[in-house]
């Protein structure tokens, strides 16, 4: 598939075009940042911390409802056709995504105000934590294939989704277990599963970021397409190019 | 620093300026042309006052001449003294006048100088008479007496018995004119072609045929015996009538009534009877044939033969060079034989016109005249059909002349058809030729009335080149009458331009044949106008109709 | 003669190609397999109206095409893009042979509509015009009544039967979408219309004869927007009925009408297939750099 890197006859355009893309960039490193200082806040217990978390995320919003409409804008204008088109399309979903990801996390972070409070669980956080780091690689990942607009390195990431949701799994199941052992528990081992739940999510939307990128990329859309076959496709395209 | 001067020249002004000027220049030319002809030749009809000019002759004897002042011009006193009249000395020039006397049978010549100093005095007398006749000119003098059948009329209300006398003659010249021009040009004509049949018989011995031939000879001939026979007693009834009058020397003459065309007082015409005096001389110059070695009268066949010769070349030119066009742009592949045509082509409205004369005398005349007469008309022979200059060869010379500019204008006109046009029609499923008919020809319309124009307005002022292939002086007919075919292309014919040419410098009597000379320019180009505004028009009306694609 | 054919993208054929989308309503509710030819996903039955064989034409010693092939499908809206001078023109051209008009113009290979070479020289252009109509840049009415524009065609058939033309001339203009606008001055002058107008009497004077295929050559470049709508409408209308061809320098505009679309450049075919695919991933850096505007 054709990335163009040479200009446009308009420059302007392509300025604009950079400005989104840099200002996704600059948003994907903001809710990756929060992530970051969540999983900090979590392992630490620091309250408040996570109650600035939380403020945070109006700033996740902001920076979504202002690409947005620089993408209307992009759309109005200059009718982009192809990659450009293909870009404006994907940045639209990514900062969708992003913001969901933003609001998963600022979910996380009330649930921290809650359990430093009522502590100590700690021992129900050790599978949830580690679910955390596990989706924060992957988003990372995803941003990281979308900034170098290389598809390989996104469909790589979106096959780590998969393993988020067996260890989901496996957390539930441990959940579960503390729950049964103790019912006494319930209310504080809940609190773990959403938490658990929305890593699982922030997994799902960072899945959805690297088909976005994909797409941006190949210009085929693998949404409800087994990810081996994806795989497939894309190696028989590389060997024909 | 500029001067005012190079900013008034940067400024582009001095350029506007003469441009203006040289608009301005053509304009002032072009309507000082016309006016010098409209007045010179306008004036011509407008009845002049008659004056009894009083002049001391060599010795102490006296004279009076009775006429119109037709010129003055100032001249040195010795050239005068040299013509016989006395001037008294120191005087160093003279005013003289030019004296339209008329009375050309008397015996003296119609126009005479006389010198300012010879002139005693000037009168104009209300009872002076001009007799224009179809002989000899006009006739100036006193009412002397009215004779019927040589016995005089009695004095009173001699004007009124006039007019009845000249009603009377009109009527039966008109008469005797009809017999002529019609009747025995029956006649005549039925025995031409009797005689001819008799030589197509030849030597073959066909006795039925040969009496049928006599027996309607004769019929005819007795008819003619009738005719011929009444023209006579018409004739001497149209004599009966005289007009006596006495000239200012106390001389009489005699004028019978069917020799007056007009007779009136000028001195004694009011202003409104000047007025229907101009327009019944305009009537007549425009309608009557002329008289007089062309010198007086009308011009009606050379208006009638420009008109009709203008329009057969147009006939024929038109779609001569129409076609012409349109292959050269059309279908001629581009190449060194196509530009080589249009540079023939081009260079054919370069040639001298005189010299389409003499291709149109050698070729047409001689060469395609006489295979037609030997093919068509043998019997005739060896008097020449179409074996001799005519109206047809003048307009196929002419239309030889001509058909350049209608070539280059209608091409232009095809070119200029937007290619969209065509391709729009070609596209319907048309042919080529279906495109040209339909389409491309109507849209190209304007361009080929235009050549038409231009080749109308050179064809009707060429006389160099006609008068070797048809312009007569004098034609006996005109080209279009009632004997069949009707339309008779052989015929020589008068032109106008020729007419201005032989009136002015071939007539005996230069004088008098000036001011016609004007007139006749200035119908001649009265009638090219016409003929243009009249094409203009035509185009201007097609123009809008295919107002299509020009914007 | 009618095919079935395979694959409108007769040039580039790739096998492991996904039908690439922006919308995805439309995909999400089918299951759509990631090998898929593209004539699955466009209707199913499709016949070809002309086809392009190996074709190349010379202006006198300079090529202006260079060996095109491709398959133009049936009562379907095949546009052709591409910069100016890059033989689009001049390929819709040798549809109805107009090109024969310029001197030197030679032609080499073959084009069949409904499997008759229509560049053999035993064809009668005439009557193939009949079956290709055309329509121009800019609008050229001829100097005549809307009515005698519009029955120009059937007049050149030989049709002088008032009814008959009545008939067909009222037609026309309703299919043109015009009948509403002139039906009380079709005896009027055709120039008195304005631009837009005048183009779809054009439209109206092409399908007078009904056509089997309309060319349009960039049909609207000379029209304000309003009237270029009006004519885009058209050509969607049309399409019931008629094979379509357009030219044009507008991407959005082949974008917005057609099916199909060719991306022509220097007297190649750089790439043709659906107009979907073809604007949201072209296959060629050509193509891409083409619709997005950048430096070739």
């Amino acid at each position: 598939m054709v990335i163009s890197r040479t200009h446009h006859i308009s420059q302007q355009f392509d300025r604009e075009l950079e400005d989104i893309r840099s200002k996704v960039l600059a948003m994907g490193g903001l809710v990756e940042d929060q992530l970051t200082r969540l999983l900090d806040a979590l392992s630490k217990r620091d309250l408040e911390s996570a109650e600035q978390i939380a403020a945070n995320d109006v700033k996740v919003n902001e920076m979504e409802k202002e690409i947005d409409r620089e993408c209307s804008g992009i759309l109005l204008r200059r009718q982009p056709a192809a990659s450009d088109l293909r870009l404006v399309l994907a940045i639209g979903k990514i900062i969708t995504d992003l913001e969901r990801v933003g609001d998963e996390v600022k979910k996380v972070a009330r649930i921290i105000m809650n359990i430093s409070i009522t502590a100590p669980h700690r021992i129900h956080y050790v599978g949830v934590l580690a679910m955390g780091y596990h989706v924060r690689r992957m988003l990372r990942a995803a941003l990281d294939a979308f900034a170098r607009m290389d598809s390989h390195a996104a469909l790589a990431a979106a096959l780590e989704d998969p393993e988020v949701d067996k260890e989901l799994e496996s957390v539930m199941r441990q959940l579960i277990t503390y729950m049964m052992e103790d019912p006494r528990n319930i209310r504080e081992v809940l609190d773990a599963v959403l938490a658990a739940r929305a890593f699982e999510r922030i997994g799902d939307h960072a899945d959805n970021i690297c088909e976005s990128a994909i797409f941006l990329v190949e210009g085929k859309d693998v949404r409800h397409v087994p990810m081996e076959d994806v795989r497939l496709s894309l190696d028989a395209r590389h060997r024909e190019d | 620093m500029r001067t005012n001067f190079q900013q008034w020249v940067a400024s582009g002004s001095p350029w506007i300026w003469m441009t203006a000027g040289g608009v301005s220049l053509s304009l002032v030319m072009v309507f000082g042309l016309l006016f010098l002809i409209a007045a010179n030749g306008l004036g011509y009809f407008w009845p002049g006052k008659v004056a009894a000019i009083t002049v001391q002759g060599s010795a102490d004897t006296q004279e009076v001449l009775l006429g119109e002042i037709a010129d003055r011009e100032t001249v040195s006193a010795t050239r005068v003294r040299e013509s016989g009249a006395k001037v008294p000395a120191g005087i160093d020039t003279v005013e003289r006048f030019l004296i339209k006397v008329g009375n050309r049978d008397m015996g003296h010549p119609d126009f005479r100088w006389v010198a300012e100093t010879e002139i005693k005095k000037i009168e104009y007398p209300p009872g002076v008479i001009v007799a224009e006749r179809t002989e000899w000119g006009n006739f100036y003098g006193f009412l002397s007496e009215l004779r019927d059948g040589g016995r005089p009329l009695p004095g009173a209300s001699l004007a009124a018995k006039i007019t009845q006398c000249m009603a009377r003659s009109d009527a039966l010249k008109a008469e005797i004119k009809q017999l002529e021009r019609i009747d025995v040009g029956h006649i005549n004509a039925g025995l031409e072609r009797l005689r001819l049949r008799t030589r197509a018989l030849g030597k073959i011995e066909a006795s039925t045929a040969r009496d049928e031939i006599a027996a309607k000879r004769e019929s005819l001939e007795a008819e003619f015996a009738v005719l011929s026979d009444r023209l006579t007693r018409l004739r001497k009834d149209a004599q009966r009538d005289t007009l006596v009058l006495e000239t200012s020397s106390g001389q009489f003459k005699d004028i019978p009534f069917d020799h007056l065309v007009r007779v009136f007082h000028p001195n004694a015409m009011s202003w409104a009877e000047k007025v229907v005096h101009y327009v019944q001389k305009v009537h007549e110059f425009t309608t009557d044939e002329p008289r007089e070695a062309n010198t007086e009268g009308g011009v009606f066949p050379a208006i009638f033969g420009t008109v009709l010769m203008v329009m057969v070349m147009s006939i024929m030119v038109t779609p001569f060079g129409v076609i012409a066009a349109i292959y050269l742009r059309e279908y001629a592949a581009p190449g060194l034989l196509t530009s080589a045509i249009r540079i023939a082509v081009n260079n054919l409205a370069g040639v001298p016109s005189v010299v389409f004369g003499v291709f149109g005398f050698g070729f047409f005349v001689y060469f395609l005249g006489g295979s037609v007469d030997r093919l068509f008309f043998a019997a005739k022979l060896p008097a020449p059909t179409f074996g001799t200059p005519g109206l047809l060869w003048s307009a196929i010379t002419l239309a030889l002349l001509t058909v350049p500019v209608v070539i280059v204008s209608t091409e232009e006109g095809l070119a200029r058809i937007p290619r969209a046009i065509r391709e729009g029609s070609l596209a319907l499923g048309a042919t080529k030729a279906e495109t040209l008919w339909r389409t491309i020809i109507p849209m190209a319309t304007p361009a080929i009335m235009t050549g038409l124009i231009l080749a109308i307005a050179r064809a009707a002022g060429e006389v160099a080149p006609l008068m070797m292939v048809g312009v007569v002086k004098l034609a006996p007919s005109l080209p279009l009458d009632g004997e069949f075919p009707f339309f008779h292309l052989d015929r020589k014919f008068m032109h106008l331009g020729f007419h201005i040419y032989d009136v002015g410098f071939q007539s005996p009597n230069v004088e008098a044949a000036r001011p016609i000379v004007y007139a006749t320019a200035f119908l001649l180009v009265v009638i090219i106008v016409a003929l243009n505004l009249t094409a203009v028009q035509i185009r201007n009306r097609l123009r809008e109709k295919y107002h299509a694609a020009d914007h | 003669m009618q095919q079935t054919i395979k694959d409108p993208n007769i040039e580039i054929d790739a096998p492991g190609e996904i039908s690439g989308t922006m919308e995805e309503k439309q995909i999400s509710h089918r299951a759509v397999p990631l090998e898929m030819p593209l004539d699955n996903v466009q209707d199913a039955m499709q016949t070809e109206s002309f086809r392009v064989n190996n074709l190349f034409l010379y202006y006198g010693e300079k090529r202006a095409l260079n060996g095109i092939n491709m398959t133009i499908p049936e009562k379907q809206v095949t546009a052709f893009i591409g910069p100016s001078g890059c033989g689009k023109s001049t390929l819709l051209r040798c549809f109805n042979r107009l090109n024969e008009l310029i001197g030197g113009v030679r032609t080499e290979g073959e084009i069949t509509l409904k499997g008759e070479n229509i560049l053999a020289p035993s064809v009668n252009v005439a009557n193939l015009r009949r079956r290709v109509g055309m329509v121009f840049q800019k609008p050229n009415p001829f100097p005549k009544s809307i009515y005698e524009n519009v029955a120009y065609g059937l007049r050149i058939q030989g049709i002088n039967n008032r009814r008959v033309l009545d008939r067909a001339v009222e037609q026309a203009l309703r299919s043109a979408a015009l009948w509403d606008e002139v039906k009380d001055r079709v005896q009027e002058s055709a120039t008195a219309l304005s631009g837009g107008q005048q183009q779809r009497l054009v439209i109206a004077r092409a399908i007078a004869i009904e056509p089997e295929v309309l060319l349009l050559d960039e049909p609207a470049s000379a029209l304000d927007p309003i009237s270029t709508l009006k004519i885009e409408e058209l050509v969607y209308e049309l399409k019931q009925n008629y094979t379509i061809v357009i030219v044009t320098h507008n991407m959005q505009q082949a974008a917005r009408v057609s099916d199909y679309t060719a991306f022509m450049y220097m007297g190649d075919l750089i790439e043709f297939g659906d107009t979907r695919s073809l604007f949201t991933t072209p296959r060629k850096k050509q193509t891409e750099d083409y619709i997005t505007g950048r430096y070739g």
